[in-house]
């Protein structure tokens, strides 16, 4: 028979009973503390013999009977039995002779030698009416049970359940935060082995960034200048968890140590591959790009386990060049033989670009990834920018395109930029020599890629300079002008030989206001130079008697109005 | 290059680059001109301290005999320039539409 819950009002020493429970059910944190408090509650509230309970386990759509410590829990389908039916229609099953009931299942009896007369099956849900189980007690002392007992079982049950299901909540947020806490550890380790700063490689630009997703990632780079040439590492554990942040950080260690050993590249390679195949789960390895760059001669050469593509953007021909990696990546199994490394020269202008998978397969809300051509077109668009600048434009796009998804994995960025060529050319200390100064300078503007607004300001300082030294400079030595493309404009250097320091920054100022009877031309031309400029650096070489001025104009400073006339910059005597 | 001339409408058209190269011819042509003259800039390139020196001379002249120096269609980034030096206060300007 099934009954409604809730039959009459709870006596005054029904209710001291129950809340007697609740005190007790208040105390356990641990679930099987907490199933012995039920179990002994509904035992002494409903004057039992047994009690036990089921817990529903969703996922799996089973009720689970916790039988004793040891021994493993009974396991039955949610809809079978009298637990089933009860579970199922969320009401008390109150069944007054068991054997007489074709629910019932005896084998329980036959398995432990007790004999169960009656019995109550109460649905455990709790106050968001989620079902957290089912409770059985068994043969009320001294009959069957009645109404009233129901009555009171129902009243016990939504106490239980919610006990119950506390503690259920408590152990997954324990469990969570014991994995998140472990995860922050083995993250805090990873990071930890990342270059604080990037080292000062002279005619380069370096550039790194890592960006942590939030629950697993094995990302891992290096940037170092050893005895070698510039190690530049980049690397990718596989895996979930916490094994790819400890993999990435012992290869940084491995590989470390073994150039701090004197090892050549091949060498320091291949142990950090036998060693991690020796030492790695076997389901686990790191792909990898490991190089050493001679800054003197530019050479690259590198090895690269499972790590592509690697990119480098070729200035003079304004494409990328795609190289495969050289072998499988690193763990994976022992090398008995190891192919030559790739060789490269960087060029004036080259860029070598290293990025994750992380930012290649990050996908946006229609699942799309990000994809190589995005990375290239950005590299090739703002190639002109210093690496930190194209890192950010990188990093902005894929959190653009992303926008709202989730990071999956990793991303972490490499990127090593040779420094572009100074253009230069030597013109004769004649005013005619503006015209030639003016072709070589669009033709620079064209061949550097510079923000042709920004030409008018350049041509107006490289004449107003160099007609200043033509008019006050006493040698014959030609003039060299040189432009450089930096981040977001250009800079002009001028270098003017055998003559007496003169450093424009100290040049007076034009009083702008006055009316123009007491205007004079005189003096205006460097007054609009440093007034354009973003910047005005001096340098004055005794030896050669070398004055060398160099201007800095960004499209930044287009826009940015009327400047101090005094300019921004730092002066030099060497 | 520079170019410089008078058109029908009796303005005076100039045109590419008044540098310290072309400074000179641009100032013969404009010692020549009186009165009240608008000087159409819609094809300066370019202009530098030197230019804005020819520019000033002959508004100093003009100014003297009751006449001026009108500037029209100066283009923007050759404004720049132009408040730079004060150079703007100094001349009419009827900006570029």
């Amino acid at each position: 028979m099934i009954s409604a819950v809730q039959h009459r009002p709870l006596s005054a020493s029904d209710l001291q009973a129950i809340l007697d429970v609740t005190k007790a059910l208040a105390e356990p944190f641990d679930l099987t503390t907490m199933l012995n408090e039920v179990v002994a509650a509904a035992k002494q509230v409903l004057q039992a013999e047994r009690g036990s309970v089921w817990l529903y386990d969703e996922p799996n759509g089973e009720l689970v009977l916790e039988v004793a410590t040891g021994i493993k829990p009974v396991r039955v389908p949610w809809q079978s039995g009298l637990v089933g039916a009860c579970a199922r229609s969320r009401r008390i099953i109150n069944v007054p002779d068991c054997y007489a009931d074709a629910r019932f299942d005896p084998r329980v009896d036959k398995a432990s030698g007790y004999r169960t007369r009656c019995m109550l099956t109460l649905p455990l849900v709790d106050h968001k009416n989620v079902l957290v189980g089912v409770m059985q007690v068994l043969n009320k002392i001294g009959g069957a049970f009645d109404a009233d007992d129901e009555a009171l079982a129902a009243a016990l049950a939504a106490q239980c359940a919610v006990a119950l299901q506390r503690v259920r909540m408590t152990g997954a947020l324990i469990e969570g935060e014991k994995m998140r806490q472990a995860l922050e550890m083995a993250r805090e380790v990873q990071m930890s082995t990342l270059p604080g700063t990037m080292p000062v490689v002279p005619g380069y630009d370096v550039g790194a960034t890592f960006l942590p997703a939030d629950l697993t990632g094995g990302d891992t780079y290096d940037v170092a200048m050893l005895d070698q040439g510039l190690l530049v590492v980049l690397g990718d554990a596989t895996g979930h968890g916490i094994a790819p942040a400890l993999s990435v950080t012992q290869m940084q260690a491995m590989l470390r140590m073994a150039f701090r050993l004197g090892a050549d590249l091949e060498t320091a390679y291949l142990q950090l591959n036998n060693r991690l195949a020796d030492t790695l789960a076997a389901d686990r390895f790191i792909t990898a790009f490991i190089g050493l760059l001679d800054p003197r001669t530019h050479a690259l050469r590198f090895h690269s386990g499972g790590q592509g593509p690697i990119l480098r953007y070729r200035a003079v021909s304004a494409d990328f060049e795609r190289f495969k990696p050289t072998s499988f990546p690193l763990g994976a199994m022992q090398i008995p033989a190891l192919r030559g490394a790739i060789s490269v020269t960087m060029q004036p202008g080259d860029i070598l670009v290293l990025v994750s998978d992380g930012i290649y397969e990050q996908e946006n809300a229609d699942g799309e990834p990000f994809g190589e051509a995005r990375v290239t077109s950005i590299v090739a668009a703002h190639r002109d920018e210093s690496a930190t600048a194209l890192l950010a434009r990188i990093v902005g796009a894929v959190r653009g395109f992303s926008a709202g998804t989730p990071q999956a994995d990793d991303m972490t960025i490499v990127l090593l930029k040779r420094d572009a060529p100074e253009l230069a050319q030597t013109f004769e200390r004649r005013i005619d020599a503006i015209g030639a100064m003016v072709t070589f300078t669009g033709d620079a503007f064209g061949r550097l890629a510079i923000d042709a607004r920004l030409r008018t300001r350049v041509d107006l300082a490289v004449e107003e300079l160099f007609t200043n030294m033509v008019k006050y400079g006493r040698g014959s030595a030609p003039v060299t002008l040189g432009l450089r493309a930096v981040e977001g404009g250009v800079e002009v250097t001028l270098i003017d030989r055998d003559v007496e320091p003169f450093d424009i920054r100290r040049a007076p100022d034009v009083d702008i206001g006055k009316p123009i009877e007491e205007r004079e031309p005189g003096g205006l031309g460097l007054h609009l130079v440093k007034r354009l400029a973003d910047r005005v650096d001096y340098a004055y070489a005794l030896q050669t008697r070398e004055s060398r001025t160099t201007l800095r104009f960004t499209v930044a400073g287009l826009d940015e109005g009327r400047r101090g006339s005094q300019g921004r910059g730092s002066h030099a005597v060497d | 290059m520079l170019s410089i001339e008078k058109a029908q409408d009796g303005k005076v058209v100039i045109a590419g680059r008044l540098d310290a190269a072309e400074a000179a011819s641009a100032q013969t042509f404009l010692d020549r001109i009186d009165g009240t003259v608008t000087l159409d800039c819609a094809g300066l390139d370019y202009i530098s301290s030197a230019g804005l020196g020819v520019l000033l001379k002959t508004q100093k002249r003009l100014l003297a005999a009751n006449g001026k120096l009108r500037l029209a269609g100066l283009r923007p980034h050759l404004l720049d320039i132009f408040t730079y030096s004060g150079f703007d206060q100094l001349f009419e300007i009827e900006r570029a539409s």
